[in-house]
């Protein structure tokens, strides 16, 4: 038998092809070992990756959810619409040199590319009036459908182009800096290829809200030319009861605007501020915050936000925006077999409001310049400000029992502002909403419920009186009571109990109470009543400052001293003098409209929190409950119910009346089958500087205007509850009396016209513990109580 | 040949019977049976998958792969036909003739109807049945040109003595550049190395120049165009598993890994593959990413047997140079070996992530007339070596002294 043997190659070169192979054979595991990674190890993986595109879904756009009123009247709502839009190229006129250039390559076909630049050139400039001709027409058809002047679809088109080209000029400078950085070339020699941005390529709104008729016209011209033109089904956010036209009374108004005649009045911008607006460009955080694509987990949020979304941009739209926005819909394809599913969108959610739209629109009513209770009055006396000078104006309306907010009203509207110059803007920031978003002192308007405090903390019996001799220090001239000036003869109320004090406004009375009180436990029950917090009656929101700190806004929480603070006027001198103002409402403290009527409806409630909503059936849930930090005394509370409705009865009460030039009186409240309980302040302003002309002069600088309040209660004529409260408030109005309460007294008309005050014909319920008024009471003339507090 | 002998001696010397002797002489010169056949067969096997796998895609480019693989037969037929002499008579010229037409695309007022820009490169000229692109000539004429030089020359075993080739193999790699066509012109490296170590160079000299020019390769990065530094950014990206660029400048790498891996082991079949291939939007998908559509339809199996035959073929040419004895017949298969290779390496290496993104297709499967009847062109000058015996009495080339031996 043979044996076999192994021969090695023999030869040098043969050794070398051992070798080179061998080379090889090691190259190609590296190769094999990478494929079997991703072909065996994480082949699944990449099969399912690469399978998802084969999956193509259409999105379905969903319906925002409505907002609606106490009463179900729709406030906010989607509606269908069209819209067309023309593709950039055509707008920029590109178009047609690309369809000519087409058209040109298929005539002259494969000897295209043997033709040079100008040849090519010629035979593109046959074709292209035949495409500029159609741009043209196109252009035409607009105007001639969508019913707009020739100038007008220019200046739009003009708009878009200016927009696309800033938007390019933008992404490709940061294009270019990033390759620049990222490759770290030499940026004199570096050299950047910008490449057609989206917007460069896709269509552009010419026509928005175009009826169902007109788009069907548009659809069929747009089937003729898909490149050049599209129509989208859209929905537009309407607020239906924006604008709207109210009739109001002129029979219950002060004598110089008393006619018999009702007035006429449209009303715009109703409830802007509290619906909010919604916009069609995303900015970065929105879709930070929730994508509607997550390139790191690759999970798609029906959700989400992405390009041409809209989003809730102030107001209930934007707190509300996970609510009311919906999840989208969509037509999942499976490219390779055509099988189609769909899935439709499912809708926002609806929200209703506590708000009464149409009595929301009656108060606007009331407070615009046109009924005359906004405008300076010659009543008025208003030393600084021009008869006929516009003011601004909030009024929060309150259901008792509830809570629920009824009307919450602030003047001047957003679409009012819109009309407004710059300066104009400046001066009446028509964006805040005054009714929860802007801050002013109380003044007066918190005397009752100082008086609670210091009933309830035993440092004030309901029966003790309290001395006024103008001053609080003999020998100091200030703190001093409204009375004690020249214009009153330096007059003072005497010894007062606790409910006249209220009617009369005795600022004595409450500089006492609040030295007995000491600073630390006013505090507390002004923080009891709410000041110096948010209530988050549904209007606060997150946002990002600058910082990138996360602030609430939307809702003013108002003012309290802090701990610091009290520590610091201790050491300065300051803290007796700033106690005792504070009394009355004054210095370091400031609150909203709706915190004044909140406070006076926990007044009313006995010391019952509740505090104020717009929100029925909250979709965040149970707002987190203020924890009462006190105990009120409930004779504490009667004593200044008695006051506050002693204020509107007594003629001595600052509530009662006003007072004409001519001497003649008219009653603050003529509502018949009602009863009132009120309060008028007149807070001290900071110095700011006005502008009644235009221009800002020397006189107008630093000017000291006071802000004008009224709250109070009312309910049914005979009953000893109230139902509703209400808080005005005149920014830099002077007099609360004179100014605000005209304006509480139509409230009280509107929410009688709506049947909020049923008139059952029963008495009015007693005051004063029934102990009724005395002519004792009667100390001071009408005359001097003509500068309300 | 004994036979011949015999009659030699027995018969008369005639003009006739002269030419019958030489005629007798040639045929039995020739071996049908050799080692050549495996790589037609490989050649062949390769260029029916490419088909299979062009046609999975995009059948018209399918129908045209095989007109050209007809006509690579054809061309093969031809460039088996010359001897080896002639080859080498030819191989200068040859060279000198694909400079020159490198030269002839890169000169900027050729009508563009004669060479027409792709891409911004100029690479093709239109011979109206295929565009012919100069450089996978070059690629053959420098392998021949090349072997002609080292088996006239010895200096290559002295470091002096590889200057000459080294400017050989930088003259046609420049003009490749130029182009640019950084992956063709990358293919030269791997051939000189390839023919001077199977030509008994010294190792050290190889791994010398190797060592300095990876040294040097820090250097010669500012030099790359902008998107070759993106195609390795994007590659070094990938590999660490950061996603920043899988859908600008590492799309493609991203797209090829994803279908490579997604044919799993035995892959997903014609129809799923095309569709997973369309709509996943991969670029040169019948082309130059064509080994992963191959992977995808046919798995890591298709993939594999895809190698085994490039494998084959090597086989089948390095027994071809290893059955010769003249150095020219020995060096030729070895450096078109290194040619197919390299690009096949190159090639799948960049579909399936490893080396970063270049314009380069795979030889016979790549869809492309130049590529597929030049990498014909190879496999009928190797056929056309293996088909003849070396001659009578001659003795084996490239032989040194041990001492002489760096092994």
């Amino acid at each position: 038998m043979a044996r076999v043997t192994y021969r090695a190659p023999s030869t040098h070169f043969h050794r070398r092809l051992v070798l080179l192979g061998c080379g090889a054979l090691v190259v190609m595991l590296v190769l094999f070992a990478q494929l079997s990674r991703l072909a065996i190890v994480q082949g699944a993986e990449f099969r399912q990756e690469a399978e998802k595109v084969l999956d193509r879904r259409t999105y379905l756009p969903t319906y925002r959810g409505r907002i609606l009123d106490r009463e179900g009247r729709v406030l906010a709502r989607d509606q269908a619409s069209y819209e067309v839009a023309v593709s950039f190229p055509v707008i920029a006129g590109e178009w047609a040199n690309a369809q000519a250039e087409s058209a040109a390559r298929r005539e002259v076909g494969g000897m295209w590319l043997e033709l040079d630049t100008a040849e090519r050139q010629e035979v593109i400039d046959r074709y292209l009036p035949q495409f500029r001709g159609r741009e043209q027409d196109l252009f035409e058809t607009i105007c001639l459908l969508g019913n707009i002047p020739r100038e007008e679809l220019d200046e739009r088109l003009n708009t878009i182009r200016r927009n696309v080209q800033r938007m390019a000029a933008e992404v490709w400078d940061a294009q270019a800096a990033a390759e620049l950085a990222r490759r770290g070339d030499d940026p004199a020699t570096f050299q950047f290829d910008p490449q057609p941005i989206r917007e460069q390529k896709i269509a552009h709104v010419v026509l928005s809200d175009v009826p169902d008729e007109v788009a069907f016209e548009f659809m069929m011209i747009a089937e003729d030319a898909p490149s050049m033109i599209e129509v989208r089904d859209t929905r537009r956010r309407e607020n239906p009861f924006s604008e709207q036209v109210i009739s109001l009374d002129c029979d219950s108004l002060p004598r110089p605007l008393r006619r018999d005649a009702p007035k006429v009045i449209h009303v715009t911008g109703v409830l802007d501020h509290t619906l909010g607006s919604i916009r069609d460009q995303l900015w970065k955080e929105d879709v930070d915050d929730r994508p509607f694509y997550d390139p790191r987990t690759r999970d798609i949020d029906l959700g989400g936000y992405r390009d041409g979304d809209v989003i809730g941009n102030s107001g209930l739209e934007r707190v509300f925006e996970d609510h009311l926005r919906g999840l989208r819909g969509y037509i999942h394809e499976r490219r390779d077999t055509g099988e189609r599913t769909r899935v439709e969108p499912t809708p926002g959610n609806d929200l209703q409001l506590t708000i009464d739209v149409m009595l929301q629109a009656r108060i606007q009513a009331v407070l615009s310049h046109e009924y005359g209770l906004t405008v300076v009055q010659p009543w008025h006396n208003n030393a600084v400000l021009r008869n006929g000078f516009p003011l601004n104006a909030a009024v929060v309306v309150l259901e008792i029992e509830t809570g629920e907010v009824l009307a919450e009203v602030t003047m001047p509207t957003l679409a009012m502002g819109e009309l407004m110059s710059d300066k104009q803007r400046d001066f009446d920031r028509p964006a805040y909403n005054r009714a929860v978003d802007a801050v002013y002192p109380p003044g007066s308007i918190l005397k009752p419920i100082v008086l609670t405090a210091a009933v309830s903390e035993r440092v004030f019996s309901i029966g003790d009186t309290i001395r006024c001799d103008g001053k609080y220090f003999p020998d100091k001239p200030q703190p001093r009571c409204w009375i004690f000036r020249e214009v009153h003869n330096f007059m003072s109320h005497g010894s007062l109990g606790a409910s006249e004090s209220i009617a009369r406004s005795c600022n004595i009375f409450f500089y006492t109470l609040a030295d007995r009180l000491d600073m630390p436990r006013l505090i507390d029950w002004m923080d009891f009543y709410g000041m110096g917090q948010r209530l988050y009656t549904g209007l606060a929101y997150e946002v990002q400052t600058d910082d990138g700190e996360y602030i609430t806004a939307g809702e003013a929480p108002g003012h309290l001293p802090s701990d610091a603070d009290v520590t610091k006027w201790k050491s300065t001198g300051e803290y007796t003098f700033t106690n005792l103002i504070m009394g009355i409402g004054q210095g370091p403290m400031s609150w909203t409209p709706m915190h004044a009527a909140n406070a006076y409806a926990t007044l009313a409630r006995g010391g019952s929190i509740r505090d104020a909503t717009i929100i029925q059936h909250d979709p965040r849930g149970e707002r987190p409950q203020r924890i009462p930090s006190r105990t009120i005394n409930k004779k504490a509370v009667d004593e200044a119910l008695d006051g506050l409705r002693r204020s509107v009865v007594e003629n001595f009460g600052t509530s009662n009346h006003i007072r004409f030039a001519d001497t003649t009186v008219d009653d603050l409240f003529n509502a018949g089958g009602v009863t009132v309980w009120a309060k008028t302040g007149t807070a001290q302003a900071p110095l700011v500087d006005l502008n009644q002309d235009g221009e800002i002069d020397e006189l107008e600088r630093k000017s000291r205007l006071d802000h004008a309040w009224c709250v109070g209660l009312v309910g049914p004529k005979g009953s000893d509850r109230p139902l509703y409260t209400f808080a005005v408030v005149v920014e830099y109005g002077g007099s609360g009396g004179r100014v605000a309460g005209p304006i509480a007294n139509q409230v009280i008309h509107a929410l009688q016209d709506l049947n909020y005050l049923p008139d059952d014909g029963s008495k009015p319920p007693p005051v004063n513990g029934g102990r009724g008024y005395g002519p004792d009471y009667d100390l001071y003339s009408a005359s001097e109580m003509e500068a309300d507090h | 040949m004994s036979q011949f002998i015999t009659s030699a001696r027995t018969t008369r010397f005639t003009a006739s019977g002269l030419h019958d002797d030489v005629r007798t002489l040639h045929r039995q010169g020739l071996r049908f049976f050799n080692a050549g056949w495996i790589c037609v067969a490989a050649a062949l096997a390769l260029s029916l998958l490419g088909f299979a796998a062009i046609s999975t895609t995009e059948p018209a480019y399918a129908m045209k792969h095989l007109v050209h693989l007809m006509l690579g037969l054809f061309a093969a037929g031809v460039a088996a036909f010359p001897t080896n002499r002639w080859l080498q008579r030819f191989s200068y010229p040859l060279l000198g003739l694909a400079l020159l037409l490198l030269i002839f695309v890169l000169i900027p007022f050729v009508p563009d109807s004669i060479v027409h820009p792709r891409n911004g490169a100029r690479r093709w000229i239109n011979i109206i049945v295929f565009d012919l692109q100069p450089s996978e000539l070059a690629k053959i004429a420098y392998v021949l040109a090349l072997a002609c030089y080292f088996k006239s020359h010895q200096s290559y075993r002295t470091l002096r003595g590889l200057f000459i080739p080294f400017v050989g193999t930088f003259i046609p790699m420049g003009l490749i550049l130029i182009e640019p066509d950084l992956g063709t012109a990358l293919v030269f490296v791997p051939t000189f190395f390839a023919m001077l170590i199977a030509a008994g160079g010294r190792i050290w000299h190889v791994v010398l120049i190797i060592v300095m020019g990876l040294g040097s390769a820090p250097l010669m990065y500012p030099l790359l165009q902008p998107h070759q530094k993106d195609r390795i950014m994007a590659l070094v990206a990938q590999t660490s598993g950061d996603d920043r660029y899988v859908q600008n400048i590492g799309f493609q790498g991203d797209r090829a890994m994803m279908l490579v891996g997604s044919g799993g082991f035995a892959g997903t079949g014609k129809e799923h593959a095309a569709d997973l291939v369309r709509f996943n939007g991969l670029p040169e998908e019948h082309n130059d990413m064509i080994f992963a559509v191959v992977s995808c339809r046919w798995g890591a199996l298709g993939a594999i047997a895809t190698w085994g035959l490039f494998l084959l073929f090597a086989l089948g040419a390095f027994v071809t140079a290893a059955t010769c004895k003249d150095a020219f017949s020995r060096l030729v298969p070895v450096g078109l070996t290194a040619v197919v290779l390299t690009q096949m390496i190159v090639n799948t290496g960049m579909t399936i992530g490893v080396l970063p993104i270049t314009g380069m297709t795979l030889p016979f499967v790549s869809a492309g007339g130049s590529s597929l009847i030049s990498s014909w062109l190879m496999v009928g000058v190797i056929y056309g070596i293996a088909l003849r015996r070396p001659r009578y009495m001659s003795r084996d080339s490239l032989k040194f002294a041990d001492g002489e031996s760096d092994e």
